[in-house]
């Protein structure tokens, strides 16, 4: 298989990882798409540099966070917004509606957290360890466990006020 | 919902997504080559249209210098012949650089540090371009008058609604300012807000 096979396949892979990075990390229908044609435009870019040196997925999911990180900063300045639900519904409208339910919730607790938190529990809800957690974000494995400690406690107390 | 109860539906919603293929082999080839149209590469469009407008009025300048006769309008032909040049140019450099940053290289502290890097070096251009329109203001009059309407601003007699101009100018550039100014400062707060938090 050529390269650019090879790379339309590990993206078929992961869309759902992209779609769910990228649901995380914008709030409109519009920014979604724009930050996902960005992530696999620089997974693109940096493909032929990947030379199996680290796990792909830690690679892959690095280069995402990275894009989803200075992209959100870019577009910062942007004023206008549509609630997180229509996002969301393109992908749950195949599910029965208690899960839809469960699924707007999960982002909605997500969504409060910063930009920092996000990326540190999606890496977290995506199974990963914290040694592989922080060769994704630099931070060291015991910061990583004592943010995330922090971010459930954050999480508990705003799930408990509901 | 508990933390558990996240986990759980974070798990089914990625295996419900991992059925869903809405991605096709042209989709993504078209994302590989940018095909979309995308927000993110209109946000230097105000900054290209700034510059264009400015090369544009200094070519002007370049063809019309012979008519600045004196030596304090050729020196305002300057300045003005210096900013319209060195401030887009400064600011395009700066924004290509922030566009091209190499984000696949760096763990996300690193990235973010680079990004801020570059974001405060865009706000001192910025601000420095705040401070040199108020100067640009002063200067493009005498060279505007002059090679306008071919009267020396210096000598000729101003009538009131000149003042009102000026007035009106300042009081637009004062509020522009602060707005641009308020927008990049903005952005480098908050990812230096961030940067903090991680060291």
């Amino acid at each position: 298989m050529d390269r650019e096979g090879e790379f339309i396949q590990v993206i078929k892979e992961n869309e759902g990882v992209i779609f769910k990075i990228t649901t995380i990390y914008t709030d409109n229908r519009e920014d979604q798409q724009d930050l996902y044609q960005d992530i696999v435009y620089q997974l693109w870019k940096s493909f032929e540099s990947f030379r199996g040196e680290a796990k792909f997925s830690t690679w892959m999911y690095r280069i995402a966070l990275n894009t989803a990180l200075t992209h959100i900063k870019r577009n910062k300045r942007k004023g206008h917004s549509v609630a997180i639900e229509e996002v969301v519904l393109q992908q749950t409208e195949l599910y029965d509606t208690a899960f839809e339910q469960r699924i707007k919730i999960l982002y909605k607790h997500i969504h409060q957290l910063n930009v920092l938190e996000k990326g540190l529990m999606l890496l977290l809800l995506e199974g990963k360890s914290y040694s592989e957690i922080s060769e994704i974000t630099g931070l060291t494995p015991s910061n990583v466990g004592t943010r995330l400690s922090r971010i459930k406690l954050k999480l508990r107390s705003k799930i408990e006020k509901k | 919902m508990e933390i558990e109860e996240l986990q759980a539906t974070w798990t089914a919603m990625s295996q419900e997504l991992d059925k869903q293929k809405r991605l096709t082999d042209k989709i993504i080839l078209e994302m590989t080559q940018q095909k979309y149209k995308s927000k993110f590469h209109g946000i230097t469009l105000y900054e290209t249209m700034g510059s264009v407008i400015c090369f544009a009025t200094a070519l002007f300048l370049v063809f019309n210098f012979y008519k600045l006769d004196t030596w304090y309008l050729m020196l305002c032909g300057i300045i003005t012949l210096a900013f319209l040049v060195m401030l887009p140019i400064l600011t395009l450099s700066t924004l290509g650089k922030l566009k091209n940053l190499e984000i696949s290289e760096y763990n996300y502290k690193e990235t973010l540090q680079k990004y801020t890097k570059v974001k405060n070096r865009l706000l001192l251009v910025q601000q420095f371009g705040v401070y040199a329109s108020f100067l640009l203001l002063f200067t493009t009059l005498p060279v505007a008058s002059k090679v306008l309407s071919d009267k020396d601003f210096f000598l000729m007699e101003k009538d009131v609604w000149l003042y009102v101009f000026i007035g009106v100018v300042v009081v637009f550039l004062v509020f522009f300012a602060r707005w641009g100014y308020g927008c990049y400062k903005n952005i480098t707060d908050s990812a230096e807000d961030i940067l903090k938090e991680m060291e």
